[in-house]
C-alpha cells in the first residue's frame, strides 16, 4: 500500500507540469494579450486607454519577453506561492480570489448535499419499484431536469423570486449585507437567496444521479447472492443496504476526482448569469480577457485538486471495495 | 519685416475666464450663512473635522442648480465589474476645467486660468482648496506630477503624455505662487484644454503630500523597500503606479478632489463612496454638495443589470441598458417607483460602414479607391427603413458626421450622398465598367468574380447583424452581393489593420458632438483604430515607422488639415479647418453613416431630482452623467413627493 502512494504521488509530478505546460500555451494562443483586449474593449465603448499605463505595466510585467520565460517565470512564482498578478484587478491574484472562495464552497457544498439527499431516495426507490407508475413519473421529472438548460430555469427563477418573494435578483445576499460581517440577518440573506442556485444547479445532477443509482442498482438485484440472502429470510431493507446498494456505490467514490475541482469552481454558466459571487464567472472573465496570472494559475489550482480528488478516490476504493487489488495492472 | 504676431500684448482672456465670473460670483452670502451637513454635524462637534467654512476653499464653486435640494440620501447604481469603479471618476467629473450643459469649457476646479495666444496657461487654483483627507490642495501638487512623475524614467517610460507636447516639445512648467501655475509652450497647444475637461481626463497634479511616500526621491530607502515587499510588487515604481490610481479610483487611501470617494478596499462585490467633506462645490443657500451622502455600486454581470434595474435595484442607471430593453423597463416603471427617460446619444452614427482603403486584394483596392464607387454604396442604404424598422423612427438618418447640436453642424454634410436612391447608383456603378452581370444579376469584378462583399464586425451585438441583414436587400438592387460575418472584437481588428477586411461596419466617429476647439483627428488619418484607412492612421501614429503614407490626395489634405488645426491659434481658424475638413470628409464618403442619435434609456428614481429630463448620453465630451454634474443630484424625500410618486407615477410634465 506505502509504495503504491508513493508510486501515485511521483507520478502526480510530470503530470502536473504536463498540465501548466498545456494551460500557458493554450492562455497564450489567442491572439494579443491582456492589454490589446483590454485597449480594443475599451475603444469599442468609446474610452480612450492610458497608453502610458499600460506601457508602464507591459515592461513591468515581461510582456516583451519570449514565450518559454514568461512561463518559466510563472511557474517559478507558483512554486513559492507566488501566483502572479491579476491586471483587470489590478491585485496580487491571491488577494483576489478572497472571498469569492468561501461563497463557491458554499454554494456548491449545499448543492452536492441537496443533490444527494433527493437523488439517493429517488434512485433506490425507482431501481427496487421497477417500472411501476411511480418509477415512471420520477424519471420523466429526472429526463425534464436533465433536458431544461440551467441558465434557463435560473433566469425564470429568477425573476419568479423577485415577483413574488421580492428576493433581490441575482448574487447570494442582500446587497447590503454585502462586505458585512457575518450576522444572523446575512446568513437568513443568503438563505434566503441560496435556494435558487442549488435548485438549478442541483437539478442536472440530481437527474443523472438517479439514472446512474437506479441502473447500478438494478443489475446488482438480480446477481445470484441477493436471492440467496433473500431466500435465507434476511429483512428486505437490511439485504438492501448491505449489499447490492454498497455494491452500486463504487461509481460515486471513483467520482469524489472530479467533484473536488468541482466544489472550487462551481458551475461557471450558471453563476454567470445569477451574477454570483463565486469563482466561475470570475475564471471566465479572466479567461476572455486574457488575464494571464489569474486564469492560469486558476486553473492550474484546480488540476491540482482533480489529481489529488482522483488520488483519493482510488485509495477509498481500495479501502471500501475488498475486491479491488492495488498491484493489478502494475508490471514488475 | 513681416508683423510681429502673437505678442504679449494681443492677450486673449478666452471665453474660459469669462465663464468663470459667474460661477464664483457669490449672491451676496456671507460665511456665516454655511449650512453645515446634517451627516457631518456629529464629527464637526466632536471636533474630528473642521467647521463647513474651515473646509470648503474661501473662494468656493457655487453651483447654479434648477432647484435647490436637501442633502441626505443613498443612491444605488449597478456596474459589471471591478475596473467600474473608475465610472465614479467619470461621473463625479471634478476637472480643472470642464464642459457645461451647452459644451462651453468653464473652469471647475480651477477658480480661473488665463490663456495667452493658445501657448501660455495660467491656472489659479482656490485659496483653501483641500484634499479629502483636508490637507491643502496647492502648485506644489502639480509641480509633483511635472517633475517628479512625468520626467521620471520608471514612473513614465514613454515620457510625457502626448497631449502635453502635440508639436514633439513639452512646456515650461512654472510654479508662480502657492496658488498659480503656468505651462508655456513655444506654439499653440490646443489639446490641452479639451483633455482636462476629457472623461478620462488628463491629471496634470497629485496628492503630492501622499504619494511622495512612495517615491524614491522623497521616502526612506528601507521604509520604502519593506512597502514594495509587503505590497508583493517589484520595485518602488510599480508600487507607486499601483497606488496611484488617481482615474481608475480603486485605491480608497488616494486623496481626491471628487465629490464621493471610495470607502471600500477592492476587491468586493459592492463599493461604498461616501461624501467628500472637502468638496469645494456649494449651492447658492450656503449647503456644501454633494447632496446626496452615499453612492453604492453594486457589482452584476452586465446581462443581468437591465434584469436588475427593472427590479428596482438602481437609483440611477443607463450603462449596461440599451434601447431594446425600453419596454421591459417601462413596464416596470410603476412598480418599482422609476422614470425612464430617453437621451440622445453622442456618436456620429450608431454604426457606420467603413470600406478599408488598405485592402490588400489589389482590385478591391482600386475599387474602395475610387470616389463613385464609395459614393455608389452610399445611395444603396436605405436608411429610411434602418431607423424604422430597428430603432422605431426615432433616430436621425444620414452621414457619419458631426450631430445637429455640434455648433459645427451643417445639413449638408449629413445629407451628402445619403439619400436612398437606386438608379444613381445604378449609373455610378456602369460608369467604372461594372457592367458585366453574372448570375441573379450580380455585377462582376473585371476579374470576373461575382462581387461579393463580406462585412465583418466584432460580433458583439445583433444589432450589427439586423442592420446588415436590411442592407444586404437594397445592394442586391445595385447588384451586389452582401455577407455578413461576424467575428472576436481582437481579431477583427487584427483583420482589418492587415488589409484582410474588405468592410466592416462599427460604430462610428465618436464625438458627433465637436466644437471647434475639440480635436478633429477622428476625421483625418491619425490611428491605427480607424477602420476606413488602419495602415495610414498607423503610420502617422507611430512617426513612419509603421503602416503606409497616404496615397488619396483628399486623405493627404485632411492630414493636413489636422495639423494645421493643432498649430491654429484662434477660435475662428480651428472653425475654419473644421469646415473644411467636414466638407472633404462628406464628398469623400470615407465611411457610409447609417443613423444616429440613437436613444439611451436612464432609469431614474422617482423621488431623485435635478436629474435632466432631456440629456446627452456622451463619452467626450459629456462624461455620461458628468456634465450635469450629479453632486446636484438630490433625493426628495417629503411626503407630498412621496405621494406623487406612487399615486402618479406618469413622467413629470414636458419641457
Amino acid at each position: 500500500m506505502l509504495s503504491y502512494l508513493v508510486h501515485r504521488i511521483l507520478i502526480m509530478i510530470p503530470t502536473m507540469i504536463a498540465i501548466s505546460i498545456v494551460i500557458f500555451t493554450i492562455i497564450n494562443l489567442p491572439p494579443g494579450d491582456y492589454f490589446s483586449t483590454y485597449i480594443a474593449e475599451l475603444q469599442s465603448s468609446g474610452e480612450a486607454a492610458d497608453l502610458a499605463k499600460i506601457a508602464f505595466l507591459k515592461a513591468q510585467y515581461g510582456f516583451d519577453l519570449p514565450l518559454w520565460e514568461q512561463y518559466i517565470f510563472w511557474v517559478g512564482g507558483l512554486l513559492h506561492g507566488d501566483m502572479g498578478y491579476s491586471f483587470a484587478y489590478n491585485l496580487p491574484v491571491n488577494q483576489v480570489v478572497g472571498d469569492r472562495l468561501l461563497m463557491t464552497f458554499i454554494v456548491s457544498f449545499t448543492t452536492i448535499v441537496f443533490t444527494y439527499l433527493v437523488a439517493f431516495p429517488i434512485g433506490v426507490y425507482s431501481a427496487t419499484h421497477q417500472y411501476t407508475w411511480a418509477d415512471h413519473v420520477l424519471t420523466l421529472l429526472g429526463f425534464l431536469g436533465l433536458a431544461t438548460p440551467s441558465f434557463l430555469l435560473a433566469l425564470v427563477l429568477l425573476y419568479l423570486a423577485n415577483v413574488y418573494f421580492g428576493i433581490s435578483i441575482g448574487g447570494l445576499m442582500d446587497p447590503h449585507y454585502v462586505n458585512r460581517p457575518w450576522s444572523f440577518g446575512k446568513a437568513a440573506s443568503v438563505a434566503a437567496h441560496l435556494w435558487i442556485p442549488v435548485v438549478v444547479i442541483g437539478t442536472a445532477g440530481t437527474a443523472s444521479m438517479i439514472r446512474r443509482l437506479r441502473a447500478n442498482l438494478l443489475d446488482e438485484l438480480q446477481k445470484q447472492y441477493v436471492v440467496t440472502a433473500r431466500a435465507k429470510g434476511l429483512h428486505p431493507f437490511r439485504l438492501l443496504f448491505k449489499y447490492p446498494l454498497r455494491m452500486a456505490l463504487n461509481p460515486f467514490i471513483s467520482d469524489i476526482g472530479s467533484l473536488l475541482p468541482h466544489v472550487i469552481s462551481g458551475a461557471a454558466i450558471v453563476s454567470v448569469v445569477m451574477s454570483l459571487p463565486t469563482t466561475g464567472p470570475m475564471l471566465l472573465d479572466a479567461l476572455r480577457s486574457q488575464d494571464m496570472y489569474l486564469a492560469g494559475s486558476f486553473l492550474i489550482f484546480m488540476a491540482f485538486l482533480t489529481v489529488v480528488g482522483v488520488l483519493i478516490s482510488d485509495i477509498a476504493l481500495a479501502v471500501l471495495d475488498p475486491r479491488i487489488r492495488l498491484q493489478a495492472g502494475r508490471r514488475q | 519685416m513681416p508683423i510681429k504676431k502673437n505678442r504679449p500684448t494681443r492677450r486673449e482672456v478666452t471665453q474660459v475666464g469669462l465663464a468663470l465670473i459667474a460661477a464664483t460670483a457669490l449672491p451676496g452670502k456671507t460665511r456665516a450663512e454655511f449650512q453645515e451637513t446634517p451627516a457631518l454635524r456629529d464629527e464637526v462637534a466632536r471636533g474630528q473635522l473642521p467647521k463647513l467654512a474651515g473646509r470648503i476653499p474661501s473662494e468656493p464653486a457655487v453651483a447654479d442648480l434648477e432647484a435647490i435640494g436637501r442633502p441626505g440620501g443613498e443612491l444605488r447604481m449597478l456596474m459589471a465589474g471591478p475596473k467600474d469603479t473608475r465610472m465614479m471618476v467619470v461621473y463625479g467629473y471634478s476637472r480643472l476645467v470642464g464642459y457645461t450643459p451647452s459644451l462651453a469649457l468653464a473652469p471647475d476646479i480651477l477658480r480661473s486660468i488665463d490663456v495667452e495666444d493658445g501657448r501660455v496657461f495660467t491656472l489659479h487654483l482656490r485659496k483653501g482648496h483641500k484634499w479629502s483627507d483636508g490637507h491643502p490642495f496647492t502648485s506644489e501638487d502639480f509641480r509633483y506630477w511635472f517633475e517628479d512623475m512625468a520626467q521620471n524614467k520608471h514612473l513614465s517610460p514613454s515620457g510625457m503624455p502626448i497631449s502635453m507636447m502635440p508639436q514633439g516639445k513639452g512646456p515650461r512648467f512654472e510654479v508662480v505662487d502657492e496658488t498659480t501655475v503656468r505651462y508655456k509652450w513655444e506654439r499653440p497647444n490646443p489639446l490641452f484644454l479639451p483633455e482636462l475637461a476629457g472623461p478620462s481626463p488628463l491629471f496634470i497634479y497629485r496628492p503630492a503630500h501622499y504619494l511622495k511616500q512612495f517615491h524614491q526621491k522623497y521616502a526612506d530607502k528601507d521604509v520604502l523597500d519593506s512597502l514594495v515587499q509587503q505590497a508583493n510588487q517589484r520595485n518602488w515604481a510599480a508600487l507607486h503606479n499601483r497606488l496611484d490610481t488617481m482615474y481608475r479610483g480603486d485605491n480608497p487611501d488616494l486623496p481626491s478632489l471628487e465629490p464621493w470617494i471610495l470607502k471600500t478596499k477592492p476587491p468586493s462585490e459592492r463599493f461604498v463612496f461616501e461624501r467628500n467633506p472637502y468638496y469645494y462645490r456649494i449651492d447658492k443657500e450656503g449647503n456644501q454638495l454633494p447632496y446626496i451622502d452615499r453612492v453604492i455600486l453594486s457589482i452584476a454581470d452586465s446581462k443581468i443589470i437591465p434584469a436588475k434595474t427593472g427590479a428596482g435595484e438602481s437609483d440611477l442607471q443607463a450603462r449596461y441598458l440599451r434601447f431594446d430593453n425600453y419596454t421591459f423597463l417601462k413596464e416596470s416603471e410603476q412598480r418599482n417607483n422609476f422614470h425612464v427617460r430617453l437621451w440622445r446619444t453622442g456618436p456620429g452614427s450608431q454604426l457606420a460602414l467603413y470600406p478599408n482603403l488598405n485592402v490588400s486584394d489589389e482590385i478591391w483596392h482600386s475599387l474602395v479607391h475610387d470616389l463613385r464607387f464609395r459614393r455608389a454604396l452610399s445611395l444603396a442604404v436605405d436608411r429610411h427603413e434602418i431607423n424604422q424598422v430597428i430603432y422605431f423612427g426615432l433616430a436621425i438618418d444620414g452621414q457619419n458626421t458631426v450631430l445637429p447640436q455640434s455648433p459645427l453642424y451643417e445639413p449638408k454634410y449629413r445629407s451628402a450622398w445619403a439619400r436612398f436612391d437606386v438608379r444613381e447608383a445604378n449609373q455610378l456603378l456602369d460608369l467604372i465598367g461594372l457592367t458585366r452581370r453574372g448570375s441573379e444579376g450580380i455585377r462582376q469584378l473585371p476579374d470576373g468574380r461575382p462581387m461579393e462583399i463580406i462585412v465583418e464586425n466584432s460580433g458583439e451585438s445583433t444589432e450589427q447583424s439586423d442592420v446588415l441583414e436590411l442592407l444586404r436587400d437594397s445592394w442586391r438592387r445595385i447588384g451586389i452581393k452582401l455577407f455578413a460575418k461576424p467575428s472576436q472584437l481582437t481579431l477583427f481588428r487584427r483583420r482589418v489593420f492587415s488589409g484582410e477586411t474588405l468592410m466592416s461596419i462599427d460604430k462610428g466617429i465618436e464625438n458627433g458632438l465637436a466644437t471647434a476647439a475639440m480635436s478633429p483627428w477622428e476625421f483625418a488619418p491619425t490611428s491605427q483604430q480607424q477602420l476606413q484607412w488602419p495602415k495610414w492612421g498607423q503610420y502617422y501614429e507611430t512617426k513612419g515607422t509603421a503602416g503606409d503614407t497616404p496615397s488619396l490626395p483628399s486623405a493627404i489634405r485632411l492630414k493636413e488639415l489636422y495639423e494645421d488645426w493643432l498649430a491654429a491659434a484662434s477660435h475662428e481658424e480651428q472653425a475654419r479647418i473644421w469646415h473644411e475638413m467636414l466638407q472633404i470628409w462628406a464628398d469623400e464618403v470615407f465611411s457610409i453613416g447609417t443613423v444616429a442619435g440613437v436613444l439611451q434609456p436612464v432609469v431614474v428614481n422617482a423621488k431623485l431630482r435635478n436629474v435632466p429630463e432631456q440629456g446627452i448620453y456622451n463619452w467626450d465630451p459629456g462624461a455620461f452623467f458628468g456634465i450635469y454634474k450629479p453632486d446636484g443630484f438630490w433625493f426628495d424625500l417629503s411626503e407630498a413627493a412621496a405621494k406623487s410618486a406612487s399615486i402618479d407615477p406618469s413622467p413629470p410634465e414636458p419641457r
